[in-house]
C-alpha cells in the first residue's frame, strides 16, 4: 500500500469515448467464427474420411447400388444460396434499421430452407441403400444426417429470430443476434457445395 | 487496493465507486448462487480443482496398476477389472485432467494477464464446466459399477466395436469423450476471442506473455484436432447402437480408419498438453530470473510451429500396422522435427537464466525437474520416431517410459511449478517453502524409480497393457522398483495436496506481487478483485509491472461503468481501443442447458428416445440463455 | 488364490527359467534383430550425450551467478547457443534418424531372397494359429503357438486375423507388425543360430492380451524339414479310449485332430499337441499335470479364454492325458 501510494496513476485511454454497440466488431461475432471453424473442420473429416473408405474398397458405390440421384440435389444446391441472398436482404435492412425488411428477409430465408430441407427428406428417403447394409451407406447417411441436422438448427434459430423481428424486438442495440445468425446461415447455406461435389459428383467422376 | 486509488473527486467518492463496481462483479453468494457463477477466476478455479481431483483420482488407480504388477502372476486385480482400471486411468489422466487443467489455468489466468474483466463468454465458460463436470463423474462412478469402458485410451475397433465389447463401457467412453469435446471447444472459442479482443490498449500480439501466445496456440490445436475425435467416436457410437458399417471390413469398412482418425487428433492432443505447460515454464524461468526473456520472437516461433507440425505426425502410432515403408519415413522426418522447436525452446530458457541472480523457490525447483525429465522423455520421443528402432519398442514400457517422462515432466511438473507459482494470487497466501521442496524431491526420486527401469523393461520385452506376466522373464525386479517408485512419487504428491490444503488457511500472506513478477495479473490483489482490475491497464511493453516500478507510475484506462459489467475491446493486432463490450451477469441458464445436454447424450446410449427429448430440453435452456431480460444484455 | 496356484505351477520351470534374454531386443538371433540393436546402442549413447551436455549447460546457467552479481551472457553468445543447440543438433539428429530409419527400415522389412518357409499366421483370442504354407498356398500343416524356422534362411510371414488387432512380436528375430482385420501384413524373420525365443502379443486385444505368448524355435534346415513333415501327418494314434472321451466331452466342437473325426476351428489344432513344448500360449509347460490343470481349471489360469473348463471323472481324464500326450 504505503509504497504503491507514491506511484502517480496516468489515465491514457478513455473508455467514455468508446461505442458500446457494435455488431460487427463484437466478440461474439469472432465466437462464432470460431464456432464455424470448428463445423468446418468436422465436415472435412468427413469428407476425408468419405475419400478413405473410398479408396479402400475397390467398387464404390458397392456392386448394385447407384448414386444418388443428381436433380434434387442440385436444385438444393440453388435453394440454399437462395436463401443466403435472402438473409443478406434482411441484413441489409437490419443495418438501415428498416424493420419491415429485417422481418421479411428471415421469413423468407426460413421459407426457402424449409423448402430445401422437405426436398432434402425426400431425397434421403429415395437413396439407394441403407446405413446398415454397407461402409458406403453408413457415410452417405451420416454426412447427409449431418449436414440436415445443421439446416434443422439454422431455421430453428432462425426462425425465433424471425419471430422477434416481426414483434419489433431488434433496435439497434440487438442487431447483434441478426448478424451472429447470419453469419451461420451462410456457412451452412455454404458447406453444401462441397459435401455436394462429393456425395454426387465423386462417385461418378472418380 | 491500489489501484482504486482516487483519479479525480474526493477520497470517499472514489471509495463509494469502487464499492459499487466490486458490487457490479459479485458472485451471488450460497449453494444456489454456486450454479449462477460466470466470473472467470471462479469457474477457472473450478476447472482446475476439479481437475486436481480426477489426478487424484487416477493417481490412485495407477497405483493399484502398480500393486497388480508388482510381481508376477499377481491377483489384485482380474483381467477385466485390470482393463478397466488402465484405460480409466489412461483417459481420465488425458482428458479429464491434463487437457481441462491446462484449460483451467487458461481460464483463470489468461484474463488476468491480458488485463481484461473476464472472459469474452462467461456464461459459455460456466456451460463448458458443467459439462466437464458432468462428463467426468459419470465416467469414473461407472468404475465402481464395473461399467467401464475396457478397451485402453485409444479405443481401438474392432476391440471397442459392437462384436467384441458388449456392455455400456465403451458407449460411455465415446459420450465422455463427447462431454469433454464440448467442454474443451467453448473454452478454445473463449479464450481465442478473449485473447484476440479484450486485452487492454496497447499490448500488442507481440507484447503477449508468452503464456497467453501457448494458450492461444493450444486453442487453435483444439479447435483443428478435437473434430476429428468427434468424427471417430461419433462413427464407433452410430456403429455400435445403429449398425452402420465403418470399422467393419467385411462391409467396406476399415479398421485403421479409426487410427487415423484417433491419431490425427491424438497427437496434437499431446501437444495440447505439453503447449501451455512451455507458457508456464517460461512465465516462472522469467520471474525468477529477474530479466525478460530470451529470445521471444524464437520462442513465440517455436510455439506456433510445435503447434502446425504436429498435425503431420500421426502416423508416427501406427508404424506397426504395414502402412508403405516410404510414408513412414516421411512422418519419422516429421517426429523427429519437433526436436527443433523444442530445442529452441530449452536453449532460450538456459540463455534466459544464464548467469541471472535466480531465486530457487519452490516453484523454479519445479522447473529444474521439468528440465531434467521431459528432455529426458524428448529424447526417447525421438528416439521411437525411428520406424526401425520403434517396430521393436511400440506398444511395450519403453513407450510407456516415454509418455510418462514427457507427460509427467512436461506437463505435471509445470503444473507443480505454476501451482507453487500462482497459488498466492489465487488465495493470497503462499504456499510452504520446506514442504513444497521435499514435495519435489520426493516426487523426482521418486518419478525416476517409477519410469526409469521401464525403458528397460520394454527392451526386455514386457508389452504394455498386460494385466500380468510370467515369472521368469527378468522383468521382476524392475516391476517391484516401479512400484516403489510410484508410491514415492505417491507420497510427493500427496505433500503438496496437503500443502495446499493447509495453506489456504495458514500459509504467509501473500501481497499484490511476492515474486515480483512482470505481468498483468500481479496488478491486482491477490485473490483478484471481483472486477479483477479497479482500472484496466495501458501497457507499453511485456513486462509492465517491471516498468511501473522503475518509472513510479502506472497506466490506466478510465470511464468504464462501474454499474454494469465492461472491459474494454481492442483491435487484434495492436490492440488499440476499439470498443466496450458488455459482459453478462450471474445466470442459471448454462446449468440447466448442460444437464439437458447430458439428458441427451447419456440417454442416447440406452434409447434414442432420451436424445430427441433431450434436444428438445437443450433448445428450450438455450432458448432462455439467449434471450436478454435487460436491455444491455446482448450476449 | 487363483493365481498363486498358477504362480506355483509355473516357478518349478525350467523352460520359464531359461526364458531370461529369450525375449529381449538387446539380445539379437538375426541380421534384422542386430541390426536395429546396434542402431537403439546408438541412439542411447546419443541421447545420453545430449542429455549430459543439455543438464550440462543448464547448470552452469544457473549455477553461474555465485559469483557474485548477476551476468547475463551476451547477446551474439546467446544468439549462438539457441542456434546449436536449438537448430543444429536437431537438424544432425533429424538427418540421422530418417537415413538411418529408411536404410534400416529397407533392409529389415525387405523381403531379399525368401528361401525359408512360408506361414500364415493367424492371431486368435488369445492363441496363435500357424499354417504351413506351399509354393502354391496350398496348406501343409497347422499347428498353434509353436513357431518353427529354419536357421540361415529367411522365412516370410503373413500376418491376418478375423477378430480383433493383434501384434506379432518376438524381439529377439524381429521388430512387430500388427495383424489387422480385413488385411494382410507380412514380415521376415531370420535366424542366425539355433534357439529357442520367446514372442508375444504386443497390441492389446482383451482379456488375455497378457498371456498371449508363443516360441519361435530355430533349427537347422534338415531338423526343420524334418519337424515339418511330422506335422503334416495326421494324428498318430487314432483309437484309444481317450479320444473316445475327448469326443464325448464336446472337446472335438472346438479343436481339431486330424485323421479323427474331431474338427474344430475355434481352439488350437491339437493333431500334434504332444510335440509341443509349452500349452495355452506359452503360458504353461507341456506337462501331463499342468495339461490337466489346464483342461479342469482353464478359467483360473487364463480368466476368460474362450475354452470352457471341462472337469471329466478321474478315470475318464486320465483317458484323456493318456490320449493327449500320445499326439506326438
Ligand atoms: C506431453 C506429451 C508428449 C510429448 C511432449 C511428446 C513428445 C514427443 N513424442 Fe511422444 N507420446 C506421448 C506424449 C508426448 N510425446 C504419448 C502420450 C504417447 C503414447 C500414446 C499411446 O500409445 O498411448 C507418445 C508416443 C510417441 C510415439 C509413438 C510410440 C509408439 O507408440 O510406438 C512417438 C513416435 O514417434 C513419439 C514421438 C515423440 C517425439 C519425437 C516428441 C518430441 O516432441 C520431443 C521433442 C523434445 C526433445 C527432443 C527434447 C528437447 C530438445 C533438446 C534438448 C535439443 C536437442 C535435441 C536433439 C538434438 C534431438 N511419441
Ligand atoms: C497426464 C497423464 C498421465 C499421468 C500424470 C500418469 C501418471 C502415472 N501413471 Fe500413467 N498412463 C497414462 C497417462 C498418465 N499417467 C496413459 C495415457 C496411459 C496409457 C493407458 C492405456 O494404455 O490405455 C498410462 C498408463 C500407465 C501404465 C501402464 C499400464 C499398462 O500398460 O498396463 C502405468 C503402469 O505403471 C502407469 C502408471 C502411472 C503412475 C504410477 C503415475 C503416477 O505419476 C501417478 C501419481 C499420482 C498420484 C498417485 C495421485 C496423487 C497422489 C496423492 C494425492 C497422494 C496421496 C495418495 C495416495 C498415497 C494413494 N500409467
Ligand atoms: C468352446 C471351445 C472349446 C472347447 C469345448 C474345448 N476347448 Fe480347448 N481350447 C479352446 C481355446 C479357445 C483354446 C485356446 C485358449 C488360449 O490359449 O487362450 C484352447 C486350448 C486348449 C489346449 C492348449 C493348446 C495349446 O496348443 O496351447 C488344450 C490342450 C485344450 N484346449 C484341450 C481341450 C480339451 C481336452 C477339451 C475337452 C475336454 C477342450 N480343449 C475343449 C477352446 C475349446
Ligand atoms: Cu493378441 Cu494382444
Ligand atoms: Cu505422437
Amino acid at each position: 500500500m504505503s509504497e504503491e501510494d507514491r506511484i502517480t496513476v496516468e489515465v491514457l485511454v478513455d473508455a467514455r469515448e468508446l461505442s458500446r454497440l457494435t455488431p460487427k466488431t463484437h466478440p461474439l461475432w469472432w465466437g462464432v467464427a470460431g464456432a464455424v471453424a470448428i463445423e468446418a473442420a468436422v465436415v472435412a473429416n468427413l469428407l476425408t474420411s468419405y475419400f478413405y473408405l473410398m479408396a479402400q474398397n475397390e467398387v464404390w458405390p458397392p456392386e448394385g447400388v447407384a448414386p444418388p440421384d443428381l436433380l434434387w440435389a442440385t436444385i438444393v444446391l440453388f435453394v440454399l444460396p437462395l436463401s443466403s441472398l435472402t438473409m443478406w436482404w434482411a441484413g441489409v435492412g437490419s443495418d438501415r434499421n428498416r424493420k419491415t425488411q429485417l422481418a421479411l428477409g428471415v421469413t423468407a430465408s426460413v421459407a426457402l430452407a424449409t423448402l430445401a430441407l422437405g426436398i432434402r427428406a425426400l431425397q434421403i428417403d429415395a437413396f439407394d441403400i441403407r446405413w446398415d447394409q454397407h461402409a458406403y451407406g453408413s457415410i452417405v447417411w451420416t454426412i447427409t444426417g449431418f449436414h440436415f441436422t445443421h439446416v434443422v438448427s439454422a431455421i430453428l434459430g432462425t426462425a425465433v429470430v424471425s419471430v422477434l423481428a416481426w414483434m419489433d424486438y431488434f433496435t439497434s442495440e440487438r442487431q447483434l443476434g441478426v448478424v451472429v445468425d447470419t453469419l451461420y446461415w451462410y456457412f451452412v447455406a455454404g458447406v453444401f457445395l462441397p459435401i455436394y461435389l462429393v456425395l454426387y459428383w465423386a462417385p461418378r467422376l472418380l | 487496493m491500489s489501484d482504486a486509488r482516487p483519479l479525480e473527486g474526493s477520497q470517499r467518492d472514489a471509495a463509494a465507486e469502487f464499492a459499487k463496481l466490486e458490487r457490479t462483479w459479485q458472485s451471488p453468494e450460497g449453494f444456489l448462487g454456486w450454479f449462477t457463477h460466470v466470473n472467470h477466476t471462479n469457474i477457472g478455479r473450478r476447472f482446475v480443482v476439479t481437475s486436481g481431483v480426477f489426478f487424484l483420482l487416477s493417481g490412485i488407480l495407477a497405483l493399484i496398476m502398480r500393486l497388480q504388477l508388482l510381481t508376477p502372476l499377481n491377483d489384485v486385480l482380474d483381467p477385466e477389472t485390470y482393463s478397466q482400471v488402465m484405460t480409466v486411468h489412461g483417459t481420465a489422466m488425458m482428458f479429464l485432467f491434463a487437457i481441462p487443467a491446462m484449460e483451467g489455468v487458461g481460464i483463470y489466468l489468461v484474463p488476468l494477464m491480458v488485463g481484461a474483466r473476464d472472459m469474452a463468454f462467461p456464461r459459455l465458460n460456466a456451460f463448458g464446466y458443467y459439462v466437464y463436470l458432468i462428463g467426468g463423474v459419470t465416467f469414473f462412478v461407472s468404475l465402481p459399477l464395473g461399467l467401464a469402458p475396457n478397451a485402453g485410451w485409444f479405443n481401438y475397433v474392432p476391440l471397442s466395436g459392437r462384436e467384441f465389447a458388449e456392455g455400456y463401457g465403451v458407449d460411455i467412453w465415446t459420450t465422455m469423450i463427447t462431454f469433454i469435446e464440448i467442454s474443451a471447444l467453448t473454452a478454445a472459442v473463449e479464450l481465442i476471442v478473449t485473447i484476440f479482443k479484450l486485452r487492454v490498449p496497447g499490448m500488442s500480439l507481440n507484447r503477449m506473455p508468452i503464456f497467453v501466445w501457448t494458450i492461444l496456440v493450444m486453442s487453435f490445436m483444439i479447435m483443428f484436432a478435437m473434430p476429428s475425435v468427434i468424427v471417430a467416436s461419433a462413427f464407433l457410437m452410430m456403429d455400435r447402437l445403429i449398425e452402420t458399417q465403418f470399422f467393419v471390413p467385411e462391409m467396406g469398412g476399415s479398421v485403421l480408419l479409426w487410427q487415423h482418425l484417433f491419431w490425427f487428433f491424438g497427437h496434437p492432443e499431446v501437444y495440447i498438453i505439453l503447449v501451455p505447460a512451455l507458457g508456464i515454464v517460461t512465465s516462472i524461468v522469467v520471474t525468477f530470473s529477474q530479466r525478460p526473456v530470451f529470445g521471444y520472437t524464437a520462442l513465440v516461433l517455436a510455439v506456433v510451429g510445435v503447434g502446425m507440425v504436429s498435425f503431420g505426425l500421426w502416423v508416427h502410432h501406427m508404424y506397426t500396422t504395414g502402412l508403405p515403408l516410404m510414408g513412414r519415413s516421411f512422418f519419422q522426418a516429421a517426429s523427429a522435427m519437433i526436436s527443433i522447436p523444442a530445442g529452441v525452446q530449452i536453449y532460450c530458457w538456459i540463455a534466459t537464466m544464464w548467469g541471472a541472480k535466480i531465486r530457487f523457490a519452490t516453484p523454479m525447483l519445479w522447473v529444474l525437474g521439468f528440465f531434467a525429465i521431459f528432455i529426458t522423455g524428448g529424447l526417447t520421443g525421438v528416439m521411437v520416431a525411428s520406424v526401425p528402432f520403434d517396430r521393436q519398442v511400440h506398444d511395450t514400457y519403453f513407450v510407456v517410459a516415454h509418455f510418462h517422462y514427457v507427460l509427467v515432466g512436461g506437463a505435471v511438473f509445470p503444473l507443480m511449478a505454476g501451482l507453487y507459482y500462482w497459488f498466492p494470487k489465487a488465495s493470497g497466501r503462499l504456499m510452504d517453502e520446506r514442504l513444497g521442496k521435499w514435495s519435489c524431491v520426493l516426487v523426482f526420486v521418486g518419478f525416476n524409480l517409477a519410469f526409469f527401469p521401464m525403458h528397460q523393461l520394454g527392451l526386455e520385452g514386457m508389452p504394455r497393457r498386460v494385466y500380468t506376466y510370467l515369472p521368469g522373464l527378468g522383468w521382476d525386479w524392475m516391476n517391484q522398483l516401479a512400484t516403489l517408485g510410484a508410491f514415492t512419487l505417491a507420497g510427493g504428491f500427496g505433500l503438496t495436496f496437503w500443502n495446499a490444503i493447509r495453506s489456504l488457511r495458514r500459509g504467509e500472506i501473500a501481497g499484490d506481487n511476492p515474486w515480483d513478477a512482470p505481468t498483468l495479473e500481479w496488478a491486482t490483489t491477490s485473490p483478484p478483485l471481483n472486477c479483477n482490475f479497479a482500472r484496466q491497464a495501458v501497457v507499453r511493453n511485456s513486462e509492465p509491472l517491471w516498468t511501473w516500478k522503475e518509472e513510479n507510475r502506472r497506466t490506466v484506462v478510465d470511464g468504464l461503468s462501474t454499474t454494469r459489467r465492461e472491459t474494454i475491446v481492442t483491435t487484434l493486432l495492436d490492440a488499440r481501443p476499439q470498443s466496450v463490450q458488455i459482459l453478462p451477469s450471474p445466470t442459471p441458464w448454462p446449468f440447466f442447458s448442460a444437464v439437458a445436454a447430458s439428458i441427451c447424450f447419456f440417454g442416447l446410449i440406452f434409447s434414442p428416445w432420451f436424445y430427441v427429448i433431450g434436444v428438445f430440453a437443450t433448445f428450450v435452456t438455450f432458448t432462455f440463455w439467449f434471450l436478454p431480460r435487460k436491455r444491455e444484455e446482448v450476449v | 488364490m487363483i493365481t498363486a496356484r498358477l504362480a506355483c505351477a509355473v516357478s518349478g520351470l525350467s523352460f520359464i527359467a531359461a526364458c531370461e534374454g529369450t525375449q529381449n531386443v538387446l539380445a539379437p538371433a538375426s541380421p534384422d534383430a542386430r541390426l536395429i540393436a546396434s542402431l537403439s546402442w546408438w541412439m542411447f549413447a546419443l541421447a545420453v550425450l545430449i542429455l549430459i551436455v543439455t543438464l550440462g549447460l543448464l547448470l552452469v546457467a544457473v549455477a553461474l551467478r555465485r559469483n557474485g552479481e548477476a551476468r547475463a551472457i551476451s547477446r551474439r553468445r546467446a544468439t549462438i547457443l539457441v542456434v546449436l543447440g536449438g537448430v543444429v543438433a536437431p537438424i544432425c539428429a533429424i538427418v540421422a534418424v530418417t537415413v538411418s530409419g529408411a536404410a534400416i527400415g529397407d533392409e529389415t522389412e525387405g523381403g531379399r531372397r525368401i528361401d525359408g518357409a512360408t506361414v500364415r499366421v493367424a492371431g486368435e483370442r488369445w492363441w496363435w494359429e500357424f499354417s504351413y504354407l506351399a509354393a502354391d498356398g496350398e496348406v501343409l500343416a497347422v499347428t498353434a503357438n509353436e513357431l518353427h524356422l529354419p536357421v540361415g534362411r529367411r522365412s516370410r510371414i503373413l500376418l491376418e486375423s478375423d477378430n480383433v488387432i493383434h501384434s506379432f512380436w518376438a524381439p529377439n528375430l524381429q521388430g512387430k507388425t500388427d495383424l489387422i482385420p480385413g488385411a494382410t501384413n507380412m514380415l521376415f524373420a531370420e535366424p542366425e543360430v539355433s534357439g529357442e525365443w520367446r514372442g508375444q502379443c504386443a497390441e492389446f486385444c482383451g482379456l488375455q492380451h497378457g498371456l498371449m505368448g508363443f516360441l519361435v524355435i530355430g533349427e537347422p534346415p534338415e531338423d526343420f524339414a524334418g519337424w515339418l513333415a511330422a506335422q503334416a501327418e495326421p494324428a498318430a494314434v487314432t483309437s484309444h479310449p481317450g479320444l473316445g472321451v475327448f469326443l464325448s466331452l464336446g472337446c472335438g466342437e472346438c479343436h481339431t485332430i486330424r485323421g479323427s473325426t474331431a474338427d474344430g476351428e475355434i481352439g488350437p489344432d491339437l493333431t500334434h499337441l504332444a510335440s509341443r513344448r509349452t500349452l495355452a500360449a506359452a503360458t504353461l509347460p507341456n506337462t501331463r499335470g499342468h495339461l490337466a490343470g489346464w483342461i479342469t481349471s482353464t478359467q483360473e489360469i487364463k480368466p476368460g479364454a474362450l475354452m470352457p473348463e471341462i472337469v471329466p471323472d478321474p478315470a475318464d481324464l486320465q483317458h484323456l492325458l493318456d490320449f493327449l500326450e500320445a499326439l506326438e
